[in-house]
């Protein structure tokens, strides 16, 4: 009977470790909560503005969740506001709570992104009327009064990392082939991957109507393995450069680069700056990436909000135009792409600014209208 | 249907079957030998992604392949090891034990790697080494089997060895007796001066040591980096593979490779106009098609077997 008991205890220590080693930042949040309540009893003090950053997950992912954190530290840092990042983790029951505890708390500013937030983060909104929101990335139009939305224009980015694809498809670079195929390796078939899907394609098409587009679905965000043996594909049947759109499984498709010799385009951050340390091969052959400058964003935001010049209760499509969104120019890029086709680049980009040219959304697009797009560029 | 054979009739298809169906048909080997043993090991999924991250740690601290493929074979077989004191020693339910395993290595995994790489993510950061491939001499030289069998990376050798080490283990040693006598009837093992618990101790840890290399290949040779629950499954499909397998060496073995080659055909089919939400239900029909097989032809066994009396 002890023997059990023991058995018990200390597999109860095992999940214990499990659940903080998923969620670390679970305990953060509630000890977060507890200094709260304790702050919350005096009185703000000097005027410094109290900023907030609740992250929906953890940090870590050189991505999304620390370009936001990133954003953060710039306010921190030019605004000499005092601020606070804390990580809810993957459980979405422990979300709600979360963000009653911090609306309840003495922060000026409460910040946090994503479309899976969003109701959420606007109930809280609306129940503490005397706070101000921003959520860096949603796709829903309404929003409260005392909120502020944004979101990329990723199609438009899109449209230049596609343009750069069938550039450099057609270029004398080492590693291009003859063929007039680029790739694309997203995640799922849903609206969010498809608006880069559609804004590449037609990047593509605006640089050379004869490029093909080759078009993957892993089905998965964590399966690399699968990432690589879709891009492996792609690129025997003459993909010269790929666009990862997949998260972690996108980390497979630079793997299969470096296996295969050929180039990718990474998403969200400078995926190749990631990578540049530990693998400086692999890091070379990863062009560029679609970047959406959620950090600059933040910053932004923030600073009109201290000003007082921050629309709240609507949304803004940060593009080119905002500095919302960018394709990484960074070493790699200025060296492996050859000059004239950087200069073509910056035409389009030039264009894109100038709104001459208009670029789809599949946001708002029927799945059928996504699949024509996408049928009419098969190789 | 032309553009259909044209993606499956390549060697470059045939070769992926065989690379895609290495982490499986290990931890299937692996989830054989516990199950002869009578003990249901579902912690291979755990167990795999554990190993992978042990791969890319040792071998990124040591600067050798070799000697993280000895990290991570070890740190498969002692999960094993811990799933074996809680299930043996303690009287632990052996399905609580598997998912606990399995839920330790998902979250501990990331605790792990943020430690020591400051990531939750990824490993990127770590500069971790990979196992190589292998060029078999003659036999590269020859059209068609060259490219398919030549060039795979040598735990890919390794797992197709492994059959037959395994075969031979459960059907030719002594060992492999005990462990099938253990499994099929453990009183009367019992009743002959076997050991059950060391003989189950034995399986669970064989287990956790093929698992582990499963675990390594996904990380030191499949990829080249540990991403978080980079396993995506595959534990769990190896064991669908044993039971699909009825069990026996050969059946697992193929099975695994059905499963492999379910796997590759849904990425390879990705490039013809076929719905991709399709194609991905792929390897989940090839289980059905497969288990109503199997169904049939054991029904009418039953059938004859009930039948032959009232001929006679």
């Amino acid at each position: 009977m002890k023997k059990k008991i023991l058995a018990l205890m200390l597999l109860t220590v095992m999940v214990l470790v499990t659940a903080c080693g998923s969620g670390a930042s679970n305990n953060g949040t509630s000890t977060t909560n507890g200094n709260q309540t304790a702050e919350g009893g005096e009185t703000a003090s000097a005027g410094k503005l109290k900023v907030v950053l609740i992250i929906p997950g953890t940090l870590g992912d050189k991505s999304f969740f620390d370009a936001a954190n990133n954003g953060l530290q710039k306010v921190k840092e030019e605004l000499g506001a005092e601020t606070k990042v804390v990580e809810m983790g993957a459980d979405k029951t422990k979300w709600e709570p979360t963000f009653n505890d911090i609306a309840a708390g003495d922060w000026d500013v409460i910040i946090s992104g994503g479309s899976e937030i969003t109701e959420m983060f606007n109930a809280t909104a609306e129940a503490n009327p005397d706070k101000k929101f921003i959520n860096y990335d949603t796709d829903i139009d309404e929003a409260p009064a005392n909120m502020y939305n944004m979101s990329y224009a990723t199609n438009e980015v899109s449209f230049l990392a596609g343009a750069v694809a069938a550039l450099a498809t057609q270029s004398g670079m080492p590693n291009a082939n003859k063929d007039n195929v680029i790739g694309f390796v997203g995640g799922m078939d849903i609206p969010g991957i498809n608006a880069f899907l559609v804004g590449y394609i037609q990047g593509a098409q605006y640089v050379d109507p004869s490029v093909k587009v080759a078009v993957s679905y892993a089905g998965d965000f964590v399966n690399p393995a699968k990432g690589k043996e879709l891009s492996l594909i792609q690129y025997n049947s003459g993909v010269d450069v790929i666009f990862n759109v997949a998260g972690g499984t996108g980390l497979g498709i630079f793997d299969a680069a470096k296996e295969k010799k050929k180039y990718a385009i990474g998403v969200d951050s400078d995926q190749a700056a990631l990578i540049k340390d530990t693998d400086a091969e692999k890091a070379n052959l990863i062009i560029t990436s679609a970047i959406k400058k959620i950090d600059m964003a933040i910053l932004g935001a923030v600073k009109k909000l201290q000003n007082g010049t921050l629309e709240m209760g609507k949304r803004d499509v940060l593009s080119f135009v905002d500095d919302g969104i960018g394709i990484a120019e960074n070493d790699i890029y200025k060296n492996v792409l050859p000059a004239d086709l950087q200069a073509k680049a910056d035409e389009v980009k030039q264009k894109l600014i100038n709104k001459e040219i208009k670029v789809d959304n599949a946001m708002g697009m029927e799945t059928s209208e996504v699949e024509a797009i996408r049928n009419a560029v098969k190789p | 249907m032309n553009s259909l054979l044209n993606v499956i009739l390549t060697t470059d298809f045939a070769f992926s079957v065989l690379r895609v169906t290495t982490p499986i048909l290990f931890a299937a080997l692996g989830a054989l030998i516990s199950n002869r043993a009578g003990i249901i090991n579902i912690g291979m999924e755990g167990i795999m992604l554990v190993s992978a991250l042990a791969g890319v740690i040792v071998s990124s601290y040591s600067g050798s392949a070799w000697v993280g493929l000895l990290g991570a074979v070890l740190a498969g077989t002692l999960i094993a090891g811990i799933l074996a004191f809680f299930t043996l020693q303690f009287k632990t339910h052996i399905i609580l034990g598997g998912v606990a395993i399995n839920m330790f290595a998902s979250g501990g995994t990331v605790f792990l790697l943020y430690l020591l790489s400051g990531d939750k993510g990824s490993s990127t950061s770590l500069p971790s080494k990979v196992l190589p491939s292998i060029d078999i001499p003659v036999l590269k030289n020859i059209p068609v089997l060259g490219p398919i069998l030549s060039g795979h990376h040598i735990l890919t050798y390794l797992s197709i060895v492994a059959v037959f080490v395994v075969y031979y283990l459960l059907n030719r040693t002594p060992l492999g007796l005990r462990i099938r006598s253990v499994g099929e009837n453990p009183h009367a093992a019992q009743s002959v001066g076997v050991s059950v618990v060391k003989i189950q101790y034995m399986a669970l840890l064989l287990s956790g040591f093929f698992a582990g290399l499963g675990g390594a290949y996904m990380s030191m040779g499949y990829l080249s980096l540990f991403t978080r629950d980079m396993v995506a499954g595959r534990g769990w499909i190896a064991i669908a593979a044993e039971s699909m397998g009825r069990s026996t060496t050969v059946g697992t073995a193929l099975t695994s490779l059905l499963f492999g080659a379910a796997d590759a055909l849904s990425n390879a089919l990705q490039v013809l106009k076929i719905p991709a939400e399709l194609i991905a239900t792929l390897p989940y029909v090839a289980t059905v098609i497969g288990l109503v097989i199997y169904a049939v032809s054991e029904t009418r066994k039953k059938n004859r077997k009930v039948k032959s009396p009232v001929v006679k």
